[in-house]
């Protein structure tokens, strides 16, 4: 299984996962430009843009701690400007969810609300 | 004005501050304008934790608008109102009524204490308003009387509140007593010194400042110490005074009437002495305000720092101005200095030769400055025990402080009685109008007192001053006149520009 593969499966169980907590999904791997959404999902009144980060076993860093500070930054422009495509009015916050994949393939989640607060300064 | 108050601090007055919160969507951001400073922007973390502590989670992009908009906002007792804002604005609460909040917010929504509550509950009784504090503020609050305030231990409770759902009871208010404990050194243990300790009596009665003057162990500190046994206790009015000043710095109230009694030491600076700094706090004589300022070492202050103590001494206020602003303390105190005659110490000693060179002796003189002896009433030589005196005497010496304290406190309130129509409490304090009429100065005194004053060449405020000490002896003796005797003893008190050349 290379990256790309274990990716597609991360997105997949993530989807399943948000499906889970009761989420609507409204979409999967929003391009935009200079950037990608991986999936993008209403909770409650606001809406949500994560980030999905998949690592199998073996990897020194768990997945989600793999997002730095100029990851960050892309995310939040990417989300601005996707924001703004779907002229989206009410509060939004961008979200991670670490898949790490255990030897059997078996999923470890961990998600991480509203990954921006204190962090970006706007 | 909106329903929701904070304050902040300019000098010992706390001024309204309106929070106006807007959220609209976007991306979590919380933006503070109105000049905060940085306690005031870091309050937004404060906050955003202790809503979410009480499961209220903010959205969007939050704007926080501290009205009046161009005075700087400083500290962080505008915690509490601008979480409330925040609440309300995202619907978790309803204000109706409009209410005064102060208060600093852990990250798990507990009140922390904060300095400024003495100040916020007297605006909050004048705009007639309930005013909401942390716990640890309530003891200080419960001294002003007539205000409506509320004490929650945290944000939910006080949240709980505002929805009706359960109610906090007000602070009680409570008047506190004179706790009758023995302050040491008592009086009565203090060896011979008769004359200084009447001069200590004197200076309690009225308010005077008092000079002690003598060789090395003669007993000044130990006098001077031995003052804060027979203050009078504070009035009402005046605890409230002391408490502001207090409260402006954040120190803890202590619920007793006992007066503040600051002492300084010499290397101590213009600003930590008169008030001031980058955030303009009061200094040591606004928190020994109605109580004692004990400046030890007198003549090894700095020159300009005694100089600076001119304007307040006479005036009982101290006005700090900046470039950020100017704020007015008060600053009446009752000044109580020590020093020694000379350099070496034994200038005027019976026994032990003094060494000093003429040339040391007149530099050390020039250094206490005629126009800040001027306003010292009361000047008292300590002077050395005898052997006699040091190893024989045995026991108690006379009076004690508490007896001498039932004295002092009687002849305050006989000067509270006489002076509150006029606004003031004590004869250190009477204005120049009053000095001269017939309460101070009778006829019969009068020819006498010319005589005096030919004879010392007593400057026109060195007579309003003997004439304040005769009047507060009188008080003491319990006589409505006053007498040529008590202008007599006054006038022993008082020495010429220089005591050290009276002595």
């Amino acid at each position: 299984m290379d990256h790309l593969e274990t990716g597609r499966l991360g997105e997949a169980l993530a989807e399943r996962f948000f499906r889970a907590k009761g989420w609507t999904i409204l979409g999967r791997n929003i391009r935009v430009r200079g950037g990608e959404i991986d999936l993008v999902a209403m909770d409650g009144p606001e809406l949500v843009l994560i980030e999905v980060r998949t690592r199998s076993i073996g990897k020194i860093l768990p997945a989600e701690e793999t997002v730095g500070p100029r990851k960050l930054k892309a995310l939040v422009r990417s989300g601005r400007i996707y924001v703004d495509r779907c002229r989206w009015q009410g509060p939004w916050r961008i979200d991670l969810l670490g898949i790490n994949l255990d030897e059997e393939g078996h999923p470890r989640f961990s998600h991480l609300p509203d990954i921006t607060v204190g962090r970006v300064q706007v | 004005m909106g329903p929701i108050l904070g304050v902040t601090l300019k000098g010992i007055e706390a001024i309204p501050i309106d929070i106006e919160v807007e959220i609209t969507g976007g991306l979590f951001v919380i933006s503070v304008v109105g000049l905060p400073d940085a306690a005031v922007r870091e309050a937004r973390e404060r906050v955003r934790a202790a809503l979410r502590s009480n499961g209220i989670q903010l959205r969007g992009r939050i704007a926080l608008n501290l009205a009046p908009a161009d005075l700087p906002k400083v500290g962080s007792l505008l915690d509490l109102p601008m979480a409330v804002g925040l609440a309300m604005e995202s619907g978790a609460v309803r204000v109706g009524e409009t209410a005064l909040f102060l208060g600093e917010l852990a990250m798990d929504g507990r009140l922390r204490t904060t300095k400024g509550a003495v100040p916020a509950a007297l605006l909050a009784r004048k705009m007639e308003i309930p005013l909401f504090l942390p716990p640890g503020n309530a003891r200080e609050v419960a001294l002003v009387k007539g205000v409506k305030a509320f004490a929650p231990p945290d944000l939910k409770s006080l949240l709980a509140h505002l929805r009706g759902e359960c109610r906090i009871p007000p602070v009680t208010e409570s008047s506190a007593e004179m706790e009758d404990k023995v302050i040491e050194p008592d009086l009565a243990d203090i060896k011979g010194q008769a004359a200084a300790k009447r001069a200590l009596e004197i200076a309690a009665a009225g308010h005077h400042n008092l000079l002690l003057m003598g060789s090395p162990g003669s007993g000044k500190t130990l006098l001077a110490r031995a003052l804060r046994g027979i203050l009078p206790p504070l009035s009402d009015e005046e605890r409230l005074e002391t408490l502001l000043v207090k409260s402006t710095l954040g120190i803890p109230a202590k619920p007793d009437r006992t007066r503040p009694y600051r002492v300084v030491h010499h290397t101590a600076s213009a600003i930590a002495l008169c008030g001031g700094g980058t955030t303009l706090r009061p200094g040591e004589i606004s928190l020994a305000h109605r109580g004692v300022l004990f400046l030890d070492e007198f003549p090894e202050f700095h020159r300009d720092l005694l100089e600076a103590l001119r304007q307040p001494l006479e005036d009982g206020i101290i006005t700090v101005s900046r470039a950020s602003g100017s704020v007015t303390y008060p600053a009446r105190v009752l000044l109580v200095c020590a020093c020694n005659p000379c350099p070496c110490g034994y200038w005027g000693d019976p026994v032990e030769p003094c060494r000093c060179s003429a040339h040391t002796l007149e530099k050390y003189r020039n250094r206490l400055s005629g126009p800040i002896l001027d306003r010292i009433d009361l000047h008292v030589s300590v002077p050395r025990l005898t052997p006699e005196e040091l190893v024989c005497l045995e026991g108690r010496q006379g009076p004690s402080s508490r007896e001498i304290r039932e004295k002092v406190t009687a002849a305050r309130k006989i000067q509270q009685e006489r002076w509150k129509a006029q606004g003031f409490g004590c004869n250190a304090e009477i204005p120049e109008r009053l000095v001269r009429s017939g309460l101070c100065l009778s006829r019969k005194v009068r020819p006498f007192l010319m005589e005096a004053v030919r004879g010392l060449r007593l400057s026109g405020r060195g007579i309003s001053r003997v004439l304040k000490v005769a009047r507060t002896i009188a008080d003491l003796r319990g006589d409505l006149e006053v007498s040529v005797e008590d202008v007599c003893e006054a006038l022993a008190y008082r020495g010429g520009g220089n005591p050290i050349d009276g002595a």
